[in-house]
């Protein structure tokens, strides 16, 4: 119990880090700190195979890429000038709000969909195997709708971030094209 | 149980932990000697030889050094990150050791020979030793300054990359052995053989991901004199150099003993030795540390043998030619053990080996194939997306 409350502690203390701090890369470190802290809590729950992804996947790799492309782009200086997305404060606002009725919800309506030493048995610990399976039968379609969320959030990103596209260049240089090219 | 049990355990492991850290500073500080004695002897030269007889005081004498040396304090660093990034770095280091097992269940006066057992074992090293690259890539970035930072970006680059072929090239074993924790692991080797042989080509694909995995030549990349001044060491000075070089070595000895453990039976000794005396297959540390030790002098022998790779080669080497061969592994390995595992593991091995033979013989090819830079006529280049000369 005192482990858990430490643990969630520290997870709320990293999440607020996150938000709060200027600067990018700190804010990203306290991230890491949350990410951690939430693989600590699976440990504790037994779910050994569940904190190692979660510490090689979120923290070891995704945060990684977050910090290289923070540090590639010198985007650690504070962000002041308006928002480019107009009412996101707002919109946000909401969501968070629907977003914590609905948790609310699930809290105070929760019922165990089987009884617990029954799923306890049958992920075993949350060794590899069970866990595997159980993702790749039963709850598949989850699984695979989550990777299609992944998918669209990427293009989603590409599609902020693009640039519309120059007409093809007749005065372009073939010379100064391929200095582009080698970049890329 | 009685009530005492949970604090004696405690206990315990805390001094197993202090000894396993206290062994492994002791074993980098005169694995530093030994490198540089190797490679002059490799070199025709004579190393250090002049504190002590032989050079053998030459570590302490450059600890004393490291820890008394001013502490630079760097006006453009960040200090909070400047400071923790030796830390988390030899922390890491240090932890991911802890679960590797050097000997039978309760062999270390009716301990259990190793700090932490998990479930997950070779997972959970896994996830430790990925989170060391924060180390190098914080302190690239904290220390403010142009060559540091390339050399951070690189290494999390690097590790990244190389990370994948390694836990691919895991996955065979996993799936043979049926489990991913180490004593499981290396009972199975002592009922079935050693797993080289029946992963001689994981082996290979996981051996040079281990050397990228720990930013040595030919992909100490992140520290290319040539290049980046030392990389993200250049900033660094005193005891927080000696850290990270610290965790560098210590990562190189965690390698060899995941290389040991994985593929050359762990703590196990030959077992045709128990005929002149029983039992010396199960005693406990001896044989790992045996191991360990070929494998250190193989990363020295490396160190003194290739030149360096160039970044793009290393990238193309990593996303093009590792990845494949480690996935194809894994997809041959799963194939067989679906579909033939009635027929014994023999022709698994001689599988591996074809490969393994194959891709030696067809090295010079494969170095063509994957190592030249892609090159395309300027026909049929993509249009280039953003107004040319900055924007």
């Amino acid at each position: 119990m005192i482990t858990f409350l430490v643990l969630s502690l520290l997870t709320l203390v990293g999440g607020i880090i996150t938000i709060s701090v200027r600067n990018a890369v700190h804010a990203s470190l306290g991230l890491v700190g949350t990410l951690l802290m939430v693989a600590g809590l699976y440990a504790t729950l037994n779910a050994s195979f569940l904190a190692a992804t979660q510490v090689i996947v979120y923290a070891g790799a995704v945060m990684v890429l977050f910090l290289f492309v923070i540090m590639l782009l010198d985007a650690n200086r504070p962000v002041e000038d308006a928002n480019p997305l107009p009412f996101i404060a707002p919109l946000a606002g909401v969501g968070g709000a629907i977003l914590a009725g609905a948790f609310a919800i699930l809290a105070f309506t929760y019922k165990d969909p089987r009884p617990l030493a029954e799923s306890t048995a049958a992920l075993a610990n949350g060794a590899p195997g069970p866990v595997g399976e159980t993702l790749l039968t039963r709850f598949l379609l989850p699984f695979e709708a989550v990777s299609i969320l992944l998918l669209v959030a990427v293009v989603g990103s590409v599609a902020l971030v693009q640039r519309p596209a120059v007409q093809a260049d007749p005065q372009t240089q073939p010379g100064a094209a391929r200095l582009e090219g080698e970049v890329a | 149980m009685p009530d005492t049990a949970w604090w004696l355990d405690l206990l315990w492991t805390v001094v197993k932990g202090v000894l396993v850290a206290f062994g492994l500073l002791t074993t980098f500080a005169y694995m530093t000697l030994v490198e540089r004695r190797l490679l002059a002897r490799m070199q025709i030269r004579w190393g250090p030889n002049r504190v002590g007889p032989l050079g053998l005081l030459q570590p302490l004498a450059d600890a004393v050094k490291s820890i008394f040396k001013e502490d630079l304090r760097i006006t453009k660093a960040d200090q909070l990150v400047y400071t923790l990034a030796p830390l988390i770095a030899i922390t890491c280091a240090l932890t991911a050791f802890g679960g590797i097992p050097a000997g039978p269940a309760g062999s270390f006066f009716g301990l259990d020979p190793w700090v932490y057992k998990l479930d997950v074992g070779v997972i959970g090293l896994l996830a430790i030793t990925s989170m060391g690259v924060y180390g190098i890539f914080l302190g690239g970035w904290a220390s403010g300054s142009k060559y540091p930072l390339l050399g951070g970006l690189r290494s999390a680059a690097q590790i990244i990359s190389y990370e994948l072929g390694m836990g691919l090239s895991i996955l065979g074993i996993l799936m043979l052995v049926g489990s991913a924790s180490f004593q499981s692991i290396v009972g199975w080797q002592a009922n079935n053989g050693w797993l080289i042989i029946f992963q001689l080509f994981a082996f290979a694909t996981f051996l040079v991901s281990s050397f990228a995995e720990v930013n040595r030549t030919p992909f100490d990349l992140p520290e290319a004199e040539q290049e980046l001044v030392a990389g993200y060491l250049t900033e660094y000075s005193a005891i927080k150099w000696a850290l990270f070089q610290m965790a560098e070595y210590v990562n190189m000895i965690t390698a060899s003993a995941l290389m040991s453990t994985l593929f050359f039976g762990g703590y196990k000794g030959p077992v045709f030795l128990e005929g002149v005396i029983p039992g010396i297959s199960n005693w406990p540390f001896i044989w790992l540390i045996l191991k360990i030790a070929f494998f250190l002098f193989v990363f020295i022998w490396v160190r003194a043998t290739l030149p360096r790779l160039r970044y793009d080669q290393l990238m193309r080497f990593g996303w093009k030619l590792i990845f494949p061969l480690a996935l194809t592994n894994t997809i041959v390995t799963g194939f067989y053990l679906t579909y033939f595992r009635s027929a014994g593991l023999w022709p698994l091995a001689l599988l591996g080996l074809i490969g393994f033979v194959l891709l030696v013989v067809l090295s010079d090819r494969a170095r063509k194939l994957w190592n030249t830079p892609t090159h395309r006529p300027d026909a049929e280049r993509p249009a280039a997306t953003r107004p040319l000369g900055g924007d």
